[in-house]
């Protein structure tokens, strides 16, 4: 299977002109040894404010790259600690501001941004972080506003970037394909982890958008500048599940929900073993993503609700909880996304529902929900 | 790592981040030059070089042009460079990366990396891998010096960069044979994007002189709001933008003036510009190195220090691995040599270099840095 997919990426059509970049593989090499650098000393003086927020920014960066949750949660744990230690330091409360945001905790998100702001750190960088968490909300036009700006006063990599994201999760295909062209252009670093989540970006926009041809180009241009791009390798596998290439699909799945603790990958194998007709298969890794779901949606239910709803819509097969995380996810983040999501939870739970009262032994989960409704 | 965190984009690639730039004559061999020029600091031990970036030595001949207060180096228009690249490491040991360095006469010098054997060529050795970082100081104290506007240096300081290691890469040349005459040149490394059309990432010359001297914005006048290092960080060492010339003078001469008032009396007083008397032989930002001076270790700024007094200098002037920089530094800036030695408590790294091939300590073990 993998020579399949490397046949598949040397002769892709992507539409994407790679920048010169540090190989992927130097590129988080190097990241890992960044923060091997930093971490001995991680919560000591030894490390000033600026490296100490550089580390959190690391394990942030690759906990994305890789899809490790840990690394996220000490990221948190590191800013928590590092606003304990410098309670007038605007730049402590903008690095816990983002890992909070990262954990969808976006009211504690800007209320650090506020305290930032009052401990005299640039407006602009603020407004950038704002930007973030309006996003995240769902509250566009706030962020929108913010990121022209940005852009208007320095069209740069960044602030370019940030402005495809953002036209990118709003589903504005064109105008992110453009400003995607016009960042790239202007990119003048070596590290291809920038270019390669901008790529990726752009793939989760055309997938959204049922182009899958045009999303596997973005996802494979992401996997080119950086092969192990644990998101990318999901997504693209999503991307030929969707196509039928169940067994690619697989061979892509297994690595990352073996190596990763997000379930996610669990998840989407579940779905599509299912799918591919392995139910045995289907079961195993059914069980994994659920058990990691509870164990996560426990601690961090904020920033797992709305993957975790999908998860029990689909492959997990309870409606029951999915509305209820759906609904959560919803009072979180008003996008359009999370609103969608809370009404496919409810079909499906009308849908569980009827089945049901035509059964004689109703489920629990089932009783649930009628209840739930009768409360409503 | 006098140079580290020398701008917001070299911080997005830590391998094109350069940290220090070393030049002295061989110890024991007049007839080479060795210059060092150290990237990723605080690097972890999986730490490699970049594929993606060309790490080049730029020397040229110099001359002094001028001694006393307008003391100034003239440099030839013509250069000699020394390109390395690498390889994508192949295998599961990323320690064995391959280098290739590039000499001014065509020649290719291919070596494995952490290999302290290194490389050779005709007239030229070259290292390139881990070492223990050859740099100390206590960056805390001095942060909190430009904070209070006290001098918060202690008798014992903390070295910020201890048990710590960078990326090194030494070269070691016949300097007659190689860069055809001399004996004064001056030196800088750079770090650029390859590809067709190269773009300078980094450049360095002297030791702290976009942190130390040029970071601090609260001093300066007339850019107070701007961050001035990566403009500074992509000009042409010799040969900088008059647009943005007064910018970089502006940020020095608030900058040199705010270290030369910690000790209560001004030791440099402006010149009728309304110039810092060091600020335009700073702005020649790059080592200056007389080869034909033996190898000495303690010469920084020496040659620069006898122009503005107008007398011939006595050292190879260049900087040396083990040189206590940062307190020769501060002593020149706060009281101009004209009082004692001003230190910030930290006098040596955690392992000095010696004076053989590849000069730098092999790089530490990564406990060392909590103990």
């Amino acid at each position: 299977m993998i020579a399949i997919l490397d046949a598949k990426q040397a002769t892709s059509t992507s539409g994407t002109n790679l920048a010169v970049a540090t190989h992927g593989t130097i590129a988080l090499l190097n990241l890992e040894a960044q923060i091997e650098g930093l971490e001995p000393n991680a919560t000591s003086s030894r490390l000033g404010i600026e490296e100490r927020v550089w580390l959190i920014d690391l394990l942030a960066l690759r906990g994305s790259i890789l899809s490790r949750i840990a690394d996220y949660e000490r990221a948190l744990e590191l800013a928590r600690l590092l606003v304990g230690d410098a309670t007038t330091e605007a730049a402590a409360f903008l690095a816990r501001a983002r890992t909070r945001a990262v954990f969808h905790r976006f009211r504690d998100a800007l209320d650090d941004l506020d305290v930032a702001e009052r401990l005299a750190a640039d407006t602009e960088s603020v407004d950038r972080e704002r930007a973030a968490v309006f996003q995240g909300l769902g509250r566009y036009q706030e962020a929108c506003a913010i990121r022209e700006e940005d852009v208007r006063r320095c069209p740069s990599f960044e602030s370019l970037g940030a402005l495809t994201t953002l036209c990118a999760e709003r589903g504005d295909t064109e105008r992110a394909e453009r400003l995607h062209a016009e960042s790239v252009r202007r990119y003048r670093g070596v590290s291809p982890l920038p270019l390669a989540t901008l790529d990726f970006q752009l793939g989760v926009m055309w997938m959204h958008e049922g182009q899958l041809d045009r999303a596997q180009d973005h996802l494979i241009a992401a996997r080119r500048y950086v092969p192990a791009y644990a998101p990318a390798q999901g997504h693209f596998a999503e991307v030929e599940a969707e196509l039928a290439h169940f067994d690619l699909a697989i061979a892509l799945l297994i690595p990352l929900a073996t190596s990763s603790d997000d379930p996610d990958y669990a998840a989407q194998l579940a779905r599509i073993c299912a799918h591919a007709g392995y139910p045995d298969d289907s079961r195993y890794w059914r069980e994994r993503a659920a058990a990691r779901y509870d164990e996560l949606i426990a601690v961090h239910p904020e920033a797992f609700a709305d993957h975790a709803a999908e998860f029990w819509l689909a492959a997990g097969g309870d409606p029951r909880k999915a509305l209820t995380l759906a609904r959560m996810n919803l009072e979180i983040r008003k996008t359009p996304r999370a609103c969608s999501l809370l009404s496919r939870a409810i079909s499906a739970d009308e849908a569980a529902g009827a089945r049901c009262f035509s059964q004689p032994q109703p489920s629990q989960s089932a009783t649930s929900a009628a209840n739930e409704r009768s409360m409503q | 790592m006098s140079d580290h965190f020398s701008g917001p984009r070299a911080l997005a690639d830590p391998a094109a981040d350069l940290t220090d730039l070393y030049a002295f004559p061989a110890p024991g061999n007049p007839q080479r030059l060795v210059v060092v020029m150290d990237v990723f600091g605080k690097a972890g031990p999986g730490a490699v070089f970049s594929d993606a970036v060309t790490y080049r030595f730029r020397i040229r001949r110099a001359r002094i042009a001028a001694t006393g207060p307008g003391a100034a180096f003239g440099v030839d228009p013509d250069e000699v460079r020394f390109d390395i690249t690498f390889d994508v490491p192949s295998g599961n040991d990323t320690a064995l990366q391959r280098g290739h360095c590039r000499t001014p006469g065509g020649e290719t010098v291919s070596f494995s990396s952490n290999d302290e054997r290194g490389g050779a060529g005709r007239g030229v050795r070259v290292f390139a891998g881990q070492r223990s970082e050859p740099f100390f100081l206590d960056v805390h104290t001095i942060l909190e010096s430009a904070e209070t506007r006290r001098l918060a240096f202690k008798k014992v300081g903390s070295d910020t960069l201890y048990g710590t290691n960078v990326l090194s890469i030494v070269l070691e040349l016949e300097w007659a044979e190689l860069l055809g005459g001399g004996p004064i040149f001056a030196v800088v490394c750079e770090t650029l994007r390859t590809g067709p059309r190269p773009v300078r990432i980094e450049r360095l010359g002297r030791p702290e002189i976009k942190n130390v001297s040029m970071s601090f914005k609260t001093f300066d006048q007339v850019n107070r709001d701007l961050e001035i290092r990566d403009l500074y960080n992509s000009e042409d060492a010799f040969a900088l933008m008059p647009d943005y010339v007064g910018a970089y003078r502006a940020r020095l001469n608030a900058n040199l003036s705010f270290w030369d008032s910690l000790d209560g009396k001004t030791d440099w007083p402006f010149d009728e510009g309304g110039n810092h008397p060091l600020t335009r032989l700073l702005l020649a930002d790059f080592l200056v190195i007389d080869a034909s001076k033996p190898f000495q270790e303690t010469s920084y700024f020496e040659i620069e220090r006898a122009m503005l007094a107008g007398r011939p200098h006595a050292t190879a002037g260049g900087r040396w691995l083990n040189e206590d920089v940062m307190d020769f530094i501060f002593t020149l800036y706060i009281n101009g040599g004209n009082g004692p030695r001003i230190s910030d408590g930290v006098d040596a790294p955690i392992a000095w270099s010696s004076t053989v091939f590849p000069y730098l300590a092999p790089p530490n073990l990564p406990k060392v840095q909590t103990s």
